[in-house]
């Protein structure tokens, strides 16, 4: 316990130099723009930053990428209100209410409430951070080969499901596609090379980071470009700064979407979007107005503002302690710092664990960030949102191209991701979702390895993957899954239940 | 969709299918007398056959249920101003990416790039259409600014050298 609050006040002192503050500045605020900018993600802009962070030492550069990625995901809410879309998918729910107070003329407070709500979602989930991450890094030191390989297919199979709740079966799909791109190259248990086709560029496989910024970038930029209409500004100049009481009188509700928005962050590949509208869900459950709520409900607003500010810090614990992320930037996150020589995973907490609490101070840092660029620079943002989508949209494809070519200095990247771009978009657009894909590509490797693995250390008994107990449960909880989203099957199991249900009280 | 859907079930039934056949006759390793249930293409093929099942699942679901605009509906899709705002932007950035850049040095092909974009974008696929004159001093602007400050971050700051 002690130990670990020394390491979290070296990690903030750490970053208490000018160049730290510096970067913590600059990397935010790029952050809140690129997540205000319609059609630019955060996945996208972490992606992109790669590139630019390369060069950096290995701190800073985490340092700018987590900056950016908090930033992001609350930059997204300035759209949402202001202009009734959502900067990024994030946004979405915040969209329901946000909107409708901007059209109230309360645009300010809409934005005040957004501000502070991140802040504190942000801080529940840094304090589940700090907590969680040590101890699950340690329960995971007892993790085998068996285990990953249900954790990897876990990942997927979760995240197919989450991010698909209308469809699963499109979810599944993307994963198992993600995975099959992770086939591509030479396997780590032979050195054998898998599906090459003769092309020597293939050999060392697909790189993420040409493939996240084709399905997040140019994908996207398709998707922007593709709509006709932009959408107008509503603005108002009312108060941005909230009173504490309008803040805290939702003080339950604030705690609850900031610990349901950490349990998605927690569940690998699940991102903020899905935090946001669960969040949103409970809270107008459990709402004494909940008829308020999509007509400009401040406690629908700020649920959802913080059950997706929460999934950044929550997404964290199985990114360092696992390696398994929580969300797609998450997954980029997880190629940047093997980029910066930092290996995520349960060694972590042993080999440097200075990086969890590093980790956690950045994050404290950009909540402040946040919660003063928020606050004040309400003007200036209204500006960049009017910066039209035909001239940002030219010089975003530029950085996609270059940002694709610059990490390892070959074309064949730029190819990886116009390639990603375009089938990113045609699946996108018949509803495929894409985390489930990327999960897929970064944990192929962890599940093929370990079940062949697996498969040669028993010398073809597959009985451990089922007996060993920490795998009986991940196995029980995918057959769970994967029965449950058969219609047929989920339709059952409900009759069962409300059977119970009704056949309760009258038994008493 | 739903026709769509029926497109994309097939097309995963012709992919699991192809990647099952590599995968069942990838190299086995045998001459390395490696445990036969470690075989490079075990992962794959068992991957293929789910993505068979998953196919074939979306598939019958979308013969089954009624598609009341059918092919029409999906042919008009492609058929939209939409798809051809995107068809522009594929032809643009296709162009830029495969052809223009190694072909011509990084700065031109990409102030090429961003001033047809601009253009394209403001002046032609726009509604209501923007006036050639006005959107020209933009177009040009960016074009310049971007081709020189990107080309000279990458090459000067990052030592990137640059196709």
């Amino acid at each position: 316990m002690f130990d670990g609050l020394g390491l979290l006040a070296t990690g903030i002192t750490h970053f208490l130099t000018p160049i730290s503050l510096f970067n913590i500045v600059w990397a935010t605020l790029l952050g809140i723009v690129i997540g205000a900018l319609p059609g630019l993600t955060a996945t996208m802009g972490v992606a992109l930053l790669v590139t630019l962070t390369y060069k950096m030492d290995a701190d800073q550069a985490i340092l700018c990428l987590m900056c950016i990625y908090s930033g992001a995901i609350y930059g997204g809410s300035r759209t949402a209100i202001l202009l009734a879309i959502p900067g990024t998918p994030a946004s979405a729910a915040t969209t329901l209410d946000g909107h409708p107070l901007a059209l109230q003329g309360k645009a300010g407070l809409a934005m005040g409430l957004a501000t502070t709500s991140s802040a504190l979602g942000t801080i529940i989930g840094i304090v589940a951070l700090a907590l969680i991450a040590p101890l699950l890094g340690e329960a995971a030191l007892r993790f085998g080969t068996y285990e990953f390989f249900w954790l990897a297919l876990f990942g997927v199979v979760i995240s197919g499901q989450l991010t698909a709740m209308d469809d699963p079966l499109k979810g599944y799909i993307a994963g198992i596609l993600g995975l099959m791109v992770a086939m591509i190259g030479m396997e780590t248990l032979h050195a054998h090379q898998r599906f090459t086709f003769g092309m020597p560029a293939l050999g060392g496989g697909i790189d993420l980071i040409p493939a996240m910024v084709g399905a997040f970038g140019f994908a996207e930029i398709l998707a922007v470009m593709k709509r006709s209409a932009q959408a107008r500004i509503v603005s108002s100049s009312d108060r941005v700064v909230p009173s504490l009481g309008e803040v805290f009188k939702y003080w339950k509700t604030i705690l609850r979407s900031g610990l349901i928005g950490t349990f998605v962050g927690i569940v690998p590949g699940v991102g903020e979007d899905v935090g946001s509208w669960a969040s949103y869900a409970a809270a107008k459950r459990a709402s004494k107005e909940p008829h308020m709520f999509g007509r400009g409900s401040q406690e629908g607003l700020i649920a959802a503002e913080t059950g997706n500010s929460a999934v950044v810090p929550g997404a964290m614990i199985p990114t360092l302690t696992l390696a398994l992320p929580g969300s797609a930037a998450a997954a980029v996150l997880i190629a940047a710092m093997f980029i910066h020589g930092i290996r995520p995973g349960p060694l972590l907490m042993t080999e440097s664990p200075e990086t969890l609490y590093q980790i956690v101070a950045i994050l404290l840092f950009s909540t402040l960030a946040i919660l003063a660029f928020g606050l004040t620079l309400t003007k200036p943002l209204l500006k960049v949102l009017s910066v039209p989508r035909e001239r940002l949209m030219a010089v975003v494809y530029v950085l996609c191209v270059v940002g694709s070519f610059a990490i390892t200095q070959r074309l064949f990247d730029v190819y990886v991701m116009v390639a990603f771009g375009i089938i990113g978009f045609i699946l996108r657009e018949m509803k495929y979702p894409m985390a489930p894909l990327v999960l897929g590509i970064i944990l192929g490797d962890l599940l093929d390895l370990n079940l062949r693995r697996g498969l040669l250390l028993t010398n073809g008994d597959p009985s451990p993957f089922f007996t060993r107990p920490i795998s009986a449960v991940i196995c029980g909880i995918i057959v769970v899954t994967i029965l449950m989203s058969i219609p047929a099957v989920s339709k059952r199991v409900r009759a069962v239940f409300n059977r119970t249900q009704t056949d309760g009280p009258g038994q008493g | 969709m739903i026709k769509a859907d029926l497109l994309a079930g097939l097309f995963f039934l012709v992919l699991a299918a192809a990647t099952f056949f590599s995968a069942w006759t990838m190299d086995r390793l045998e001459a390395r007398r490696i445990n036969p249930l470690t075989v490079p293409g075990l992962v794959p093929g068992l991957l293929a056959l789910a993505l068979f099942v998953c196919g074939l699942v979306l598939t019958i679901r979308s013969l089954r249920t009624a598609a009341p605009g059918g092919w029409t509906d999906l042919g008009q899709a492609v058929t939209t101003s939409a798809a051809r705002r995107a068809g522009a932007v594929l032809v643009l950035t296709l162009t830029y990416a495969l052809l223009l850049v190694g072909l011509l040095p990084f700065w031109l092909s990409t102030g090429i790039f961003v001033f047809a974009f601009i253009l394209t974008f403001e002046t032609w696929l726009s509604t209501p259409r923007r006036p050639l004159l006005a959107t020209m001093p933009w177009a040009l602007g960016l074009a310049v600014v971007t081709a020189t400050v990107v080309t000279l971050v990458f090459e000067r700051l990052f030592l990137v050298r640059l196709p």
